[in-house]
């Protein structure tokens, strides 16, 4: 799998119009440089052997060197992983814990309460979280100026331990809540067809029947075994939210992935680009993995097959 | 038997687009009567649309033109959304950004609903080993994230309108095949496929004439919903500078607006909310549609 986004990735430089050494070296004027590039990456050579060796590069973690930034592609990209995936698993967790529960009182309670709901949910899904973010920024740090306007920790000052971490959580309130929201409308949405569903079936008039308070019904019984979708839409979601995290950290200039995809378009550092496009792929298949690994855990009758 | 079967001979595409158009007209007007989110969602995209065709009329200065008004002026009688850092008007540029925003939807939604049905039918269709590989393929490119894809694809090839268009047109058909399958494996083993077969049809006709206009209505929803990805793809480029400078963009004006936000709070405001309008009216359509086909949610 992870093969196939390095095969895509290398038909598509070389289907790219001009020379691609300009694609996978950047735009250097010195015309020494460019031959000596075009040397070590074999594109003087036929075109399956520089697919051999464009393919044992990127294995090697050797994506190229970014030099406008001066660092290797990889480097660049592996240190700015753990901001973005703190900020996406911040948001996951905030969204999970109100989403579910706001799903679940949408489908047990039906009525007015669901229609409000599930209205809030769909314009929460349809409102792009790169404006909403701004939205958010401009009210709450422009404002009424009671959060910081980017970034993650406050500059010229060096806190440490416990400091650190209340400083970055204060840094992360406004990206995470953008994030989140658009999330929770997510699986809110998903919830709430999902209890729906298992309200329907036959253990649930049982459980009604042993007299079993309702709320014990709709939570122990009915979420219980609506969650294993849940887990699944939320895992394959992983790629929106990726994306997400990516456009909200521009807003908030938070130091991840995203705010270097910015940064590398604006400067047209195509090699940090394709590296990015690699990395998120991997985090996108490696996330669908834990949702297979998950799914066995919730669900015995998949782990005994 | 063989004098029907002349008598059919020269079914066209018109016919198949006719066919169609008379299923989406019933079952559309039916829609109206049960569900009001569907109803809602039509009202509002047609507000969008006519807004879109009208744009010339009701704006008074020309799109992407700088220095129409004094850059940074608030929201006034003369700009109603205000103007921005290089003097342009807010105002007639969202008008023209939503034509932007709904060529991109259409077409590339066209363009990947042709890719995705061509695959899916020949999936659904014969089968076999060349379905198991159509899918495989079909589910590696859903897993490959597309906005990142898409915005590879135009950094490379260029960024111009035409490539955009292109680029979210092919990362975006996979869900398409799948669905076109799943609906042409149904539909291939009802009774009046088999007494088409029985009359001697070729496999085209079978395929275009018998169930393609059956399986269509059934992704009909699904091409909506893809509409709305695909603007708000068009849009998230546009916000990340991947963009045609010489087109006007409810994305990338957001781009722009990020360096201002602290100044020009009207730069972000306007162009967000007309793309969130946008988006929600498709989104209601879309689910409108889907509840009303789906018996069982609509009950509920």
């Amino acid at each position: 799998m992870i093969l196939v986004v390095i095969i895509v990735t290398f038909l598509l430089v070389r289907l790219a119009p001009g020379d691609p050494t300009y694609i996978l070296v950047g735009e250097v004027g010195d015309e020494s440089f460019v031959r000596a590039a075009r040397e070590r990456l074999g594109l003087d050579k036929p075109l399956y052997e520089q697919f051999i060796i464009y393919i044992s590069n990127v294995f090697r973690g050797d994506l190229g060197y970014s030099y406008l930034r001066s660092e290797s592609v990889a480097k660049l990209i592996v240190e700015r992983i753990p901001a973005t995936l703190l900020l996406v698993l911040t948001a996951m967790f905030i969204s999970a814990l109100i989403g579910i529960l706001v799903g679940t009182i949408a489908a047990a309670k039906r009525g007015v309460v669901d229609l409000t709901l599930s209205t809030l949910s769909i314009i929460g899904i349809s409102i792009p979280y790169f404006w909403l973010g701004q939205i958010i920024l401009i009210v709450f740090a422009v404002w009424l100026g009671v959060f910081p306007l980017g970034g993650m920790v406050s500059v010229g000052y060096e806190y440490q331990g416990l400091q650190y971490f209340i400083d970055v959580v204060y840094h992360l309130t406004l990206p995470a809540m953008t994030l989140a929201i658009f999330n929770i409308a997510f699986t809110t949405k998903i919830t709430r067809g999902s209890v729906l569903e298992a309200l329907t079936q036959d253990y649930i008039l049982t459980a009604r029947a042993k007299g079993i308070p309702e709320s014990r019904v709709v939570f122990r019984h009915a979420l219980r075994n609506a969650l294993i979708p849940v887990v699944t839409y939320t895992g394959f979601n992983t790629g929106v939210l990726l994306v997400g995290a990516i456009l909200t950290e521009t807003v908030f200039a938070w130091p991840g992935m995203g705010s270097l995809l910015y940064d590398s378009i604006r400067l047209r550092d195509y090699p940090v680009v394709l590296g990015i496009f690699i990395y998120g792929s991997i985090i996108v298949i490696l996330a669908n993995l834990v949702v297979d690994i998950l799914y066995g855990i919730l669900d015995p009758r998949i782990r005994l097959r | 038997m063989t004098n029907m079967n002349n008598q059919r001979t020269t079914y066209t595409i018109t016919d198949l687009l006719k066919n169609v158009g008379w299923q989406l007209l019933c079952k559309t007007s039916k829609a109206f009567r049960v569900n009001p989110r569907f109803t809602a969602g039509f009202i509002i995209i047609l507000v969008v649309v006519i807004l879109a065709i009208v744009a010339p009329l009701i704006t008074w200065h020309p799109p992407l033109k700088t220095l129409v008004g004094r850059p940074f002026t608030p929201p006034a009688a003369l700009h109603p959304f205000g103007v921005d850092d290089l003097g342009r008007d807010i105002y007639t540029n969202v008008l023209y950004g939503i034509r932007t925003s709904l060529t991109v939807g259409v077409s590339s939604v066209t363009i990947s609903l042709a890719i995705g049905i061509l695959i899916g039918v020949i999936a659904g269709y014969y089968g076999g080993i060349l379905e198991d590989a159509l899918m495989r393929i079909t589910d590696m490119a859903l897993i490959i994230p597309q906005f990142l894809l898409a915005l590879v694809i135009v950094a490379i090839f260029g960024q111009n309108f035409q490539n955009i268009i292109i680029a979210i047109g092919i990362v975006s058909w996979p869900g398409i095949a799948r669905m076109m399958r799943a609906e042409f494996l149904s539909i291939k083993e009802r009774p009046f496929i088999e007494a088409a077969r029985a009359v001697g049809l070729t496999d085209v006709r079978i395929i275009f004439e018998e169930i393609l206009p059956n399986a269509i209505p059934a992704i009909i929803p699904y091409a909506v919903l893809q509409i709305n990805t695909a603007i708000l793809v068009e849009a998230g480029l546009g916000f990340l500078g991947i963009a045609d400078p010489n087109v006007p963009s409810l994305g990338l004006m957001l781009n722009t607006a990020q360096q201002y936000l602290v100044r020009a709070w009207w730069m972000a405001f306007f162009p967000g909310l007309v793309l969130s309008i946008i988006v929600i009216g498709l989104n209601l359509l879309g689910d409108g549609l889907i509840e009303y086909l789906n018996p069982r949610l609509r009950k509920r």
